[in-house]
């Protein structure tokens, strides 16, 4: 959706301001006038204003110094000098300053014409270059979390993907950390209707409270103590795309009332402001936490869930899907291999089963960089399972670690007794009991010496 | 009088005004496209002269916001005008106009000063035409159109106005006919049944 430009025309001449704003009306832009620098300043406090004409010779306040301060108040605002003949030399050091343009007044109705259409190009591809830089960082840092799956469940999953991305409503998200759910977020917002517009992400677990507000509302200048500038929020940026909120179980209950009054009015202040800014985006939010055990604790509201929560979308972890495992290892290894320049062409059977027993904790994330290090390491065309020994390790401590204490105290006690060749004495006085003690574990876990 | 559905209306919607020396073809025409293409039931009044009222001597042209401003405080005569007039217009901020209305308001003015053709007459009446037509689009309140086929499009050049058409495009038609409506309501309202 393309929104009309909104201008202010300052000027001290009433007749000016009126044809202007009556030209500018005619060509559907949103036009308020002011009669001087202080009015002007006093509107832009409370509205933000695309573009700004100016005259320079104002009395009290001039051009040059309302330019100093619509600048310093809104960094990326477009600003037109209008000027008399005279001041040429006054407009050309207010564009040193920060104007885009002057105009000499009189000016052709094909000059405004033509600079009215340039600084409306400018300013959507400003807008679209801002939101485009931020998909590719976006793109860059997850390059390489293709889609890659061969599980009916990631099947199933982006079937799933493909029902839901046109339609408007929010998404929940839930997975394991490292599953890909920021690469389903992206998915969605591909296929959505909001495909043109950015896609913004924010980690809501990352970041202070005060920081994340900050983030998400943008804030004023002056609004805290180091707000030198104003600021834009992702609220902000999301309008027209997706906003992608990442571990939002992690957001105290007072931002969740904020955000859900942002998501039932589609509209918000900055911090330290008192105007509203219209915002409309798709909602999708991500989360490894279980809501509905946060929701019995009080530290999740309801509402705010089911808001969110219209459809939602659970991705399993990848030990249970270790179809995927291959596909993925072999994408990855070609991935990496490309991009370091090894003569990798893939993983041996053996190695692959290695990949396959292997349960994952940090799921697919882990896995890419599992391959990205015996990518770096590896000197032959095919990886092999001697180059993922470090994994077995990895099992082991996993293994020891998802032991009940019971289990492990069996398997620490049978193998001091192996180390001590089955001698009683010996082994009690490692395992720092007596022996009497130790004869009685033996008895109740059923160990022999041996 | 151009002879519209006025026997229908009892009124004529729209007084249009020569300023000076207008050719009385240059009227007959731009009334007779006014019912045409907005089926708007038009007066020619009489001439009146050069506005000298609004005169720039200083840019020795006129200013059309002024003769707007005294148009509009006219309380004789249909509810809306358009004056035409040979002389040159500009307003405070612009060199030059071809036309000047107020949006949603109920006056324009139209200037045939730079819409002469140099070979052809007849491009010379159709860009009058055109430009008549083009600000009673604004007085009904329509902002210029991003259509390339519609004559609400802003013309930077004349040469750009004589490739559009004749006519609005679908939305701008639907909203002339919508305002059309209304005008007619407030001019000749519904008896109302006891």
């Amino acid at each position: 959706m393309v929104r009309a430009m909104k201008v202010l025309v300052v000027d001290d001449e009433t007749a000016i301001c009126q044809a202007l704003s009556a030209w500018l009306s005619k060509e559907g832009y949103h036009v308020e006038t002011a009669s001087s620098g202080p009015e002007a300043l006093a509107y832009q406090a409370d509205h933000h204003f695309d573009l700004y004409l100016l005259d320079i010779k104002m009395p009290g306040m001039d051009g040059l110094e309302v330019l100093a301060k619509v600048m310093e108040e809104q960094p990326d605002a477009t600003v037109i000098m209008i000027t008399a003949h005279g001041s040429i030399q006054t407009a050309v050091e207010a564009m040193k300053r920060g104007a885009v343009e002057y105009l000499c007044k009189p000016f052709d109705p094909d000059e405004l014409s033509l600079l009215m259409e340039r600084v409306a190009a400018n300013k959507a591809l400003r807008e679209e270059n801002e939101a485009l830089r931020e998909q590719l960082l976006e793109r860059q840092e997850t390059l390489l979390d293709g889609f890659v799956a061969q599980s009916s469940a990631m099947h199933h999953i982006l079937s799933t993907i493909e029902e839901v991305a046109p339609t408007p409503s929010p998404i929940l998200i839930t997975g394991e950390t490292g599953v890909g759910k920021d690469l389903v977020a992206r998915a969605i917002h591909m296929r959505s209707e909001q495909a043109n517009g950015p896609f913004v992400a924010i980690n809501c677990g990352a970041q202070s409270e005060t920081l994340l507000e900050s983030e998400l509302f943008g804030h004023e200048k002056g609004a805290f103590t180091g707000a030198v500038r104003a600021r834009r929020g992702r609220l902000e940026m999301a309008n027209s795309g997706t906003l992608f909120l990442d571990e939002i179980g992690e957001i105290s209950p007072k931002m969740q009332i904020n955000l859900l009054r942002v998501l039932e009015e589609k509209k918000f202040q900055r911090v330290g402001g008192n105007q509203y800014i219209d915002t409309h985006f798709r909602l999708i939010s991500a989360t490894h936490r279980d809501l509905m055990e946060l929701i019995k604790e009080d530290q999740f509201r309801e509402d705010f869930f089911y808001r969110i929560n219209v459809f939602s979308i659970d991705i399993p972890p990848l030990r249970e899907r270790v179809e995927d495992i291959p596909v993925l290892a072999d994408y990855f290894a070609g991935c990496f291999a490309a991009e370091t320049g090894k003569p990798v062409e893939g993983l041996t059977q053996k190695a692959l089963q290695i990949l396959c027993e292997y349960h994952w904790p940090g799921n697919v994330r882990e896995l890419r960089n599992v391959i990205e290090r015996v990518v770096v390491i590896s000197r032959g065309r095919m990886i092999g399972a001697d180059e993922l020994c470090f994994l077995q390790e990895r099992a082991d401590d996993c293994h020891f670690g998802a032991m009940t204490l019971k289990e492990m105290e069996i398997r620490h006690i049978e193998a001091t007794l192996e180390a001590c060749g089955g001698n009683i004495t010996r082994a009690a006085k490692q395992l720092g009991i007596d022996r009497v003690t130790l004869s009685r574990k033996m008895k109740r876990y059923a160990l022999s010496k041996a | 009088m151009v002879e519209t559905d006025a026997i229908q209306h009892q009124h004529a919607f729209l007084d249009l005004i020569p300023l000076g020396h207008v050719d009385p073809l240059v009227l007959s025409i731009v009334g007779a496209n006014l019912q045409a293409v907005l089926d708007l039931p038009t007066d020619i009044t009489v001439p009146r002269p050069d506005p000298a009222y609004a005169y720039l001597p200083s840019r020795h042209q006129y200013d059309a916001v002024k003769i707007l401003k005294n148009l509009t405080v006219e309380e004789s005569g249909a509810p809306l005008k358009l004056a035409i007039t040979a002389q040159d217009l500009c307003i405070p901020i612009l060199t030059y106009v071809y036309g000047e209305s107020q949006l949603g308001g109920r006056a324009a003015v139209v200037s045939i000063n730079r819409l002469s053709h140099h070979r052809s007459r007849e491009k010379t009446f159709v860009r009058i035409a055109k430009i008549c037509i083009h600000e009673m689009g604004h007085i009904f309140g329509l902002e210029h159109c991003w259509e390339s086929s519609c004559l609400m499009r802003f013309s930077k050049q004349l040469e750009q106005l004589d490739q559009l058409p004749l006519h609005f495009c679908s939305a701008c038609e639907y909203e002339i006919a919508r305002q059309r409506k209304r005008l007619l309501e407030r001019i000749c309202p519904p008896p109302v049944s006891e």
